[in-house]
């Protein structure tokens, strides 16, 4: 019989629903033990990734890589003619940036990303992705309504704005590089990376400022 | 396939949560997921074989269930139908270790090896020994008008729309015969898509969808 069977998976899934707890806590406690019984996970690895997707891997990474962009024009070019080359200077590349795309925002673009048919995200330099993200009330309105998602995250946004919405069916991921917000030439790049929200780099903030801290 | 995971333009979902705490896992399992998730697969699969496994979760199950909680199912649906664990052992809770027949033996790796060597990570999708496109830049296409029943990235909104080819992206596997454990690959493009093409409401906007599409989902026209 061949492996991939949808029928044969669509069983096992009801099989599932019948047989596995419903907190999902246990349900993923019974994988884990399951696969560390057979041998087949290290336990110390999984700390290991669980640490790593914690502390180390994050929206920082992307936050540092637009403030270069913004000080750094040379980096720039780099970064949006072959961006997992660009990062891998900065020692980013990893889980799901080795076709990474870079798309401008200008003063007549907006750019936003979404993945309509599953959660697909950048993980190595914008880290786990936030849950809003992976929400059926994102992933279906970001393409037909994407002003109304913008107010409802507080961007206004003027109707004169192209608004460009990058649906991620492929293997591409996208990051989006926010404009340099006013008075904010004369910072140092640790400074500027504070600036750079995890949403404005995937496009749910527009207007970065110069005084507040990072939120979200 | 038509299932309820192709969500895009799907209405009645209401508001988003946006005010959410900035934390990579809101709960320890999930932490537990996406590390298992690292950590091991089911031998001979493919990243499409296992997004179709997901999208196959029952419908309400896929929209009311935690998101990694969604995967950690996908894992086991894996995981029995490689015969590595069964339903009687996912029942009790204990493994049966007579089954197990010639796994992989698990690596320790540390937090520091991994923190190092994360760029093995970024799997390559594209052939790098094809990069010639055989649609042009700004060439007028059509999607197909239909999908089928396996694992498809044309989403159901924009299918049987006219959209402009945007940006060549060299030939990558090809999902919807990857998901069926047949590796083959086929030229991949950025299509743009007016937002009027797409939507009845949509009148007036020049806001636009970008998708990355597959030269089979495409028909060039004038």
């Amino acid at each position: 019989m061949s492996k991939f069977d949808s029928k044969r998976i669509t069983e096992i899934h009801q099989h599932l629903h019948t047989h596995l707890p419903s907190d999902s806590a246990l349900r993923v406690k019974t994988l884990e033990s399951l696969l560390v019984e057979k041998g087949l996970v290290n336990g110390e690895t999984i700390d290991a990734w669980v640490e790593l997707y914690s502390e180390v891997i994050g929206p920082k990474r992307g936050a540092e890589i637009v403030a270069l962009a913004w000080t750094d024009p040379e980096f720039k070019q780099r970064l949006m003619n072959n961006a997992s080359l660009a990062i891998d200077e900065l020692g980013f590349l990893g889980t799901a940036t080795g076709h990474l795309q870079v798309v401008e925002n200008t003063p007549l673009v907006h750019n936003l990303v979404v993945c309509t048919l599953c959660s697909c995200y950048p993980f190595s330099i914008l880290g786990i992705a936030p849950a809003w993200y992976k929400t059926a009330a994102y992933r279906s309105r970001i393409v037909r309504n994407p002003r109304s998602v913008l107010e409802e995250f507080g961007v206004e946004i003027d109707d004169s704005i192209e608004i460009r919405v990058w649906d991620s069916t492929a293997e591409l991921r996208y990051l989006v590089l926010p404009q340099q917000p006013e008075g904010s030439k004369s910072m140092d790049l640790k400074l500027l990376s504070s600036l750079v929200t995890r949403n404005s780099m995937i496009g749910t903030d527009r207007f970065l400022k110069i005084n507040t801290r990072r939120k979200s | 396939m038509d299932g309820i995971h192709d969500l895009g333009g799907k209405e009645g979902f209401g508001p988003i949560e946006v005010d959410e705490e900035h934390v990579a896992f809101r709960y320890i399992w999930e932490g537990r997921e996406w590390a298992l998730s690292r950590c091991a697969r089911a031998p001979h699969i493919s990243i499409d074989w296992w997004r179709h496994c997901r999208e196959l979760i029952q419908a309400e199950d896929y929209l009311n269930r935690p998101y990694f909680d969604s995967w950690a199912q996908t894992d086991l649906s894996t995981y029995i139908n490689a015969d590595i664990l069964s339903i009687e052992e996912i029942k009790t809770g204990k493994a049966d270790n007579s089954s197990t027949k010639n796994l992989p033996v698990p690596v320790k790796l540390s937090l520091e090896y991994l923190r190092k060597n994360h760029r093995e990570n970024a799997i390559k999708f594209n052939n790098p020994e094809r990069s010639e496109p055989s649609i042009k830049i700004n060439q007028s296409v059509l999607t197909n008008r239909n999908g089928h029943s396996g694992h498809t990235r044309l989403p159901q909104y924009a299918r049987g729309r006219h959209g402009v080819i945007h940006k060549y992206h060299g030939a990558h596997i090809f999902p919807d015969l990857s998901a069926k454990g047949i590796k083959t690959y086929q030229n991949l493009y950025s299509v743009a898509f007016e937002a009027a093409e797409l939507w009845p409401e949509a009148n007036g906007r020049r806001d636009r969808i970008f998708l990355d599409l597959w030269e089979s989902y495409l028909i060039e026209v004038n």
